[in-house]
C-alpha cells in the first residue's frame, strides 16, 4: 500500500514519513515551496520527492489542484499532511479528488488485514478512540517527529508549472511578534498563567527564568486580560507554537488552547496547587504545591546547578 | 458580496460524558457554535455589507445563532450527526451552499473541534480556500485576506468564489443582546433534510470503540516539602538530559 505526504512547511516531516512507512509501500512526498524545503524533506525518510517550486508571492494553496491531480493519478491508499493552513487545504483538495475519507487528527496508524487503523486521543484527551478505514485515507498528521538515522536523501523531481495564472498572490508578509520575545529559538521557557496572583509577583517567576537561562512566556489571558506581557510572549493555538527542551509552566491550568502551543516541547514541568488541574495530565513532571513556595526553591536549585 | 456563514456544525467535547469504562455519551450534547464560528460571523458581516448574508447550519441546537448576529435568513439541515470522516459534513455543507445559490464567499469557523470540515467543504465545492484566516476586506471584486502563516501573517489577494476558514483568537467578546436574539427567531428559516440535498454518504470511517487513555506517565512530586520536591524534580530533569 503506497502513501503520499504533502509538505508546505517545515515540521515533523520525518515523523509523518515514518507513519506513512507503516503501510509497507513507497512513500512519495509532494513538496510545495522553496528548494530548501524539498531538500530537507528528501532527507526525512521518503522514497522520492515531487517538488512544486513557488515564487515568494504565490501561496502554496494556489497549486492545490495541480498537487491533487498528481496525487490522485498515483491513487495512493494514504495521504498525510501537517496541520498548517496550506497543508490542510492541499490535503482536502487531494482527498476530494481521491474520494478518500478525511480524518482531522492522525497521530499514527497501523494496518490490520486490508484496513487502516487509526488510534487517536478524542474528547479533549479524555479517551482514546480507534477508527477503522477500509478505503483510502487522507489525514492530518499530528504525531511526534522522529530522528532519521543516516538518511540517504531521496531524489527530487521538479514538477513543471501548470502554466495557469495563480489565483492568489501574497501582497504582504508580517513576521510573528513572537520573534521579539525569542521564544521560537529558546531552549528553555518559563511561562505564567492565572495562578500568579499579582503583577508584582511576576518578578518571582522572572528570577526563576534568569536562573534557568530561560525566556519568559505566558497564557493568552495574562496578555489580553491582565496586560502583564505583550503578545510576543503568548503561547497557544491562536498565537505561537514553540518547541523548547524544557518548558516550566507556573500557575498554568493547562487549557487545550495553551497546551497545543507547547506540544512539541521535549519536557513539560507543571507547578500548580490544584490537584485537578488539567496540566497535570499533560506534563512530564509536576510539583503539586504553592508556587510562592516552590518557585523560590526551584530558583535556588537552578542557581546551584 | 453575497456571503454564506456556515455555523454550529460540531459538538463541544466538553459536553460529552465519559464513563468509567471509557464509553462516550454524546446524548446530552447538542451542536453549538464555537469560538471560531463567532470570529467567522464578524468577518462575514463586514464582507456582506450591501448584499445578503445567509446562515447555513446542520444538526440540532440553536438555528437562530447566525440570525442574531446579522444573517438575514438561515438554511438548516437537521438530520445530520457528527462523523469522524470530515468529508461527510463537508459534503452536506457544500450541498447546502449550492442550494442557497449565488454565493460569492463562504465563511466558516476553521474548526477547533474538527479542522478538516471547512477544508472539505471547499474541496467539494471546487472553490479556492484559505485557512487560518484572521480578517478580510473587499477591494473591488477581489479580497485581501489576512491569514496566519508559520512565521507570522500574510495578506493574500484572492478572487471569488472563495471559502474563508476563520480562526478565533479568543472567545466571542460581544454576544448579541436579548432584542437581537428574539428578533432572530422571526427571521426566515428553511429546514431541509440530507435527502433533499441529494447527500447519501455515510463516510469511510468506522468507530471501533473508545477506551480510557493509559494512566498519564507524569510524575507528580508533593510540594508540601518544597525543597524535597524541587530536589526530586532536578534529579528527574538531569536524567532527562535537559539540564
Amino acid at each position: 500500500m503506497d502513501s503520499w505526504i504533502i509538505v508546505t512547511e517545515a515540521g515533523p516531516v520525518a515523523g509523518m514519513a515514518a507513519a506513512a512507512r507503516e503501510l509497507g509501500g513507497t512513500v512519495t512526498a509532494a513538496v510545495v515551496g522553496p528548494r530548501l524545503l524539498a531538500e530537507s524533506t528528501a532527507a526525512c525518510g521518503c522514497d522520492s520527492v515531487q517538488w512544486f517550486s513557488t515564487l515568494d508571492s504565490v501561496p502554496a494553496e494556489s497549486l492545490a489542484l495541480q498537487v491533487a491531480d498528481l496525487v490522485a493519478a498515483a491513487s495512493p491508499r494514504l495521504v498525510l499532511a501537517l496541520d498548517d493552513p496550506a497543508g490542510r487545504v492541499l490535503l482536502a483538495v487531494a482527498a476530494t479528488r481521491l474520494g478518500a475519507a478525511l480524518v482531522s487528527s492522525v497521530p499514527g496508524l497501523s494496518v490490520e488485514g486490508d484496513d487502516l487503523v487509526v488510534t487517536r486521543p478524542a474528547v479533549e484527551g479524555k479517551v482514546v478512540e480507534t477508527l477503522v478505514v477500509p478505503g483510502a485515507l487522507a489525514g492530518v498528521f499530528d504525531g511526534e517527529d522522529v530522528d532519521v538515522v543516516s538518511p540517504v536523501p531521496a531524489a527530487i523531481t521538479e514538477v513543471a508549472p501548470s502554466g495557469m495564472a495563480p489565483s492568489m498572490r501574497i501582497i504582504e508578509t508580517t513576521v510573528a511578534p513572537g520573534e521579539a520575545a525569542g521564544l521560537q529559538q529558546a531552549e528553555r521557557v518559563v511561562s505564567i498563567g492565572r495562578g500568579v496572583r499579582k503583577r508584582e509577583d511576576i518578578a518571582l517567576v522572572e528570577e526563576l527564568a534568569d536562573a534557568a537561562h530561560a525566556k519568559m512566556a505566558c497564557t493568552l489571558p495574562i496578555c489580553d486580560d491582565m496586560r502583564w506581557y505583550d503578545e510576543s510572549h503568548v503561547v497557544g493555538t491562536s498565537t505561537q507554537q514553540i518547541a523548547p527542551d524544557l518548558y516550566i509552566a507556573v500557575g498554568v491550568s493547562g487549557q487545550p488552547q495553551h497546551m497545543s502551543g507547547v506540544r512539541a516541547a521535549k519536557v513539560i514541568v507543571a507547578i500548580n496547587n490544584d490537584p485537578e488541574a488539567t496540566i497535570f495530565k499533560k506534563c512530564h513532571f509536576g510539583i503539586l504545591g504553592d508556587l510562592y513556595e516552590i518557585v523560590p526553591a526551584l530558583t535556588a536549585a537552578f542557581k546551584r546547578a | 458580496m453575497k456571503c454564506v456563514i456556515a455555523f454550529k456544525w460540531a459538538k463541544n467535547p466538553q459536553d460529552a460524558r465519559v464513563s468509567a469504562d471509557g464509553a462516550v455519551d454524546w446524548r446530552a450534547a447538542k451542536m453549538v457554535a464555537s469560538d471560531d464560528d463567532a470570529a467567522a460571523v464578524v468577518v462575514a458581516r463586514d464582507l456582506a455589507v450591501g448584499d445578503e448574508l445567509v446562515g447555513l447550519t446542520v444538526g440540532d441546537g440553536d438555528v437562530a445563532w447566525a440570525a442574531a448576529r446579522g444573517a438575514t435568513r438561515t438554511v438548516s439541515v437537521a438530520d445530520v450527526e457528527p462523523n469522524a470522516d470530515s468529508a461527510v459534513l463537508g459534503e452536506v455543507l457544500a450541498a447546502g451552499v449550492r442550494r442557497i445559490g449565488g454565493a460569492d464567499i463562504v465563511i466558516i469557523g476553521d474548526g477547533v473541534w474538527d479542522q478538516m470540515v471547512s477544508m472539505s467543504l471547499a474541496g467539494q465545492l471546487g472553490w479556492a480556500v484559505l485557512a487560518g484566516v484572521v480578517s478580510a476586506t473587499a477591494e473591488g471584486d477581489r479580497l485581501h485576506v489576512t491569514r496566519k502563516s508559520g512565521t507570522g501573517t500574510e495578506v493574500i489577494e484572492v478572487g471569488t468564489p472563495v471559502v474563508l476558514a476563520v480562526a478565533a483568537r479568543r472567545a466571542e467578546d460581544k454576544p448579541p443582546g436579548m432584542k437581537d436574539v428574539l428578533a432572530a427567531r422571526k427571521k426566515p428559516l428553511e429546514k431541509v433534510a440530507m435527502a433533499d440535498l441529494g447527500v447519501t454518504s455515510v463516510g469511510g470511517v468506522t468507530l471501533r470503540g473508545t477506551a480510557l487513555p493509559e494512566a498519564a506517565d507524569a510524575r507528580i512530586f508533593d510540594g508540601a516539602d518544597p525543597e524535597g520536591a524541587v530536589e526530586q524534580l532536578m534529579t528527574a530533569l538531569r536524567s532527562e538530559g535537559v539540564l
